[in-house]
């Protein structure tokens, strides 16, 4: 499903986020991508969803190389892509229905789709009955439920998370985890890049560390270490 | 989109108004040149064509007594006169709506009965003016001429007057046009920035640009309207104030043609409206494309 081969990107000459870094992620597999802050975790997952271009080195996506797609093809791209942020990035003047709905309706998706979906996505992600609060109205752990059901309403074949869990307590953390987990087992894939020792330790799932744009290890079944 | 568009507004109202009154002002300008052109056209509109003599013939002579004139016009072909046309009295009639536009109660005066006809007069050396005043006063004896103008008279100071007032209002009208699209650029780059956050999102969820570019270009394209629409509604203000002012000038002031009343002035208004769309569109456009990474 993601494939990174010789993938090198730099901020500038001296600035190196990703040194010739390759690795496989097959349809349905659950990632976690470990490592001190600046060890390229995020660049990683921003080179996924085509926000960054690598100066070498080829991106794969569903079998399709997307360093050099062109522009117009890269929203086709993000909506097969679900994004999950450490701060949400919910719009504040929204209502959770509106948020949700809103990465439908800039798809073009009819509204009958529309009022389909956005319930059952509410459901699964258990905000059912809070579905006309604002942003504000709602605790850390619920945004995070919004942002995770705004990114998973359209079905994509990848979900990206970059620090999902950061701003939570462990306890939301743990229920932000079997959440992302229930996802994974509808067949999608996921890539999460995460400091919590807890939480990959807790999973026993896919490992990669980096370190200095470098991979240094990728487990199996691996552990935060 | 429109939804998005009227929240942007909202978000921004006193900048938008700002806009709109800059391109309200730019674009009225813009249409009282095109007015004013007009009101000089009018006044100019009897010696166009490289007429520079005008023979009035008394309103009762008959066929053969204008026969003397054409005669004597005939005899000056190909020696100082290039050409010449009669201009009856339905024609005499077209040229008084134009010249006494702005006087409708000397207009009203002259009938089919007592309107002086015209011999339109194209001479071969416009610049030989002592020959063209030397006609003037050989003409001015045949019988049944009532006057002779010579185009020199008025042509001069008109033409002079119309340069001066285009140059200007065409230079103004250009830089304040300038100005109010730079300034709708900078509103639509304005309501970007504030919502940046929606802009990240929409990108994230794979909006396309267009998706995301179009409710910003139709903000730019209704500040546009908007001001093309009080540019107008100003300008048609303006221009029938002048009209009736005109109206109380004296017959001989040589400007009861310098109006326009014949419809010229709601073409002028819809174009200032398109002109209005366009300067928005441009403006608005151009900022959307180049801001869409906030």
């Amino acid at each position: 499903m993601i494939r990174l081969e010789n993938v090198t990107k730099r901020y500038s000459s001296d600035v190196v986020a990703l040194d010739d870094v390759s690795f496989d992620v097959p349809k349905g597999e659950f990632v976690f991508l470990v490592g001190p802050s600046g060890s390229g975790k995020s660049t990683l997952l921003r080179l996924i969803n085509r926000q960054e271009r690598p100066e070498e080195g080829s991106v794969w996506i569903a079998g399709r190389n997307i360093v050099d797609m062109p522009s117009n093809g890269i929203p086709q791209l993000r909506r097969n892509i679900g994004n999950v942020f450490q701060d949400y990035k919910l719009l504040l003047n929204k209502t959770v229905f509106e948020n949700i709905a809103f990465a439908l309706e800039v798809i073009g998706k009819p509204q009958h789709v529309i009022s389909q979906q956005v319930p059952a996505v509410i459901d699964l992600v258990g905000l059912s009955g809070k579905e006309d609060r604002f942003p504000h109205q709602l605790s850390g752990g619920e945004q995070q439920r919004v942002s995770i059901a705004r990114a998973f309403v359209n079905r994509p074949l990848i979900l990206v998370a970059d620090e999902p869990t950061g701003n939570l307590d462990p306890g939301t953390g743990e229920g932000i985890m079997r959440l992302l987990d229930r996802i994974n087992g509808t067949g999608t894939t996921v890539v999460m890049a995460t400091h919590d020792r807890r939480i990959v330790d807790a999973m026993r799932r896919r490992v990669v560390q980096l370190d200095r744009g470098v991979i240094v290890r990728d487990q199996e079944r691996g552990v935060y270490q | 989109m429109f939804r998005e568009t009227g929240e942007s507004i909202r978000r921004n109202p006193t900048l938008s108004v700002a806009s709109v009154i800059t391109a309200a002002v730019s674009l009225l300008i813009f249409g009282l040149t095109l007015i004013i052109q007009h009101g000089f056209d009018n006044l100019l509109s009897q010696w166009e064509g490289g007429v520079e003599m005008i023979v009035y013939v008394n309103s009762g002579a008959g066929e053969e007594q204008r026969l003397v004139i054409e005669d004597a016009l005939g005899q000056q072909q190909g020696v100082t006169i290039e050409a010449w046309s009669y201009c009856d009295v339905a024609c005499s009639l077209a040229d008084a709506d134009r010249l006494f536009a702005g006087d409708p109660l000397t207009r009203a005066q002259l009938t089919e009965l007592n309107i002086p006809t015209q011999y339109k007069v194209v001479p071969l050396d416009a610049t030989q003016v002592e020959i063209l005043r030397g006609l003037r006063d050989r003409y001015l004896e045949l019988p049944n001429v009532y006057s002779v103008q010579l185009a020199e008279e008025q042509l001069d100071l008109i033409s002079k007057l119309q340069g001066f007032v285009s140059t200007y209002t065409t230079g103004l009208w250009i830089a304040l046009m300038i100005a109010a699209s730079l300034l709708i650029w900078n509103t639509i780059r304005t309501a970007m920035f504030a919502r940046r956050r929606e802009i990240e999102v929409m990108k994230l969820v794979g909006a396309t640009d267009w998706f995301i570019r179009l409710p910003f270009m139709l903000e730019g394209l209704l500040q546009g309207v908007a001001g093309g629409a009080v540019a107008s509604v100003a300008m048609w203000f303006i221009n029938g104030r002048w009209t009736a002012g005109v109206e109380t000038f004296p017959a001989n002031s040589g400007m009861t043609s310098l109006v326009v009343v014949d419809g010229y002035e709601w073409r002028v208004g819809l174009i200032v409206v398109l002109f209005g769309a366009l300067i928005g569109t441009i403006g608005s456009g151009t900022a959307a494309s180049k801001f869409l990474d906030v």
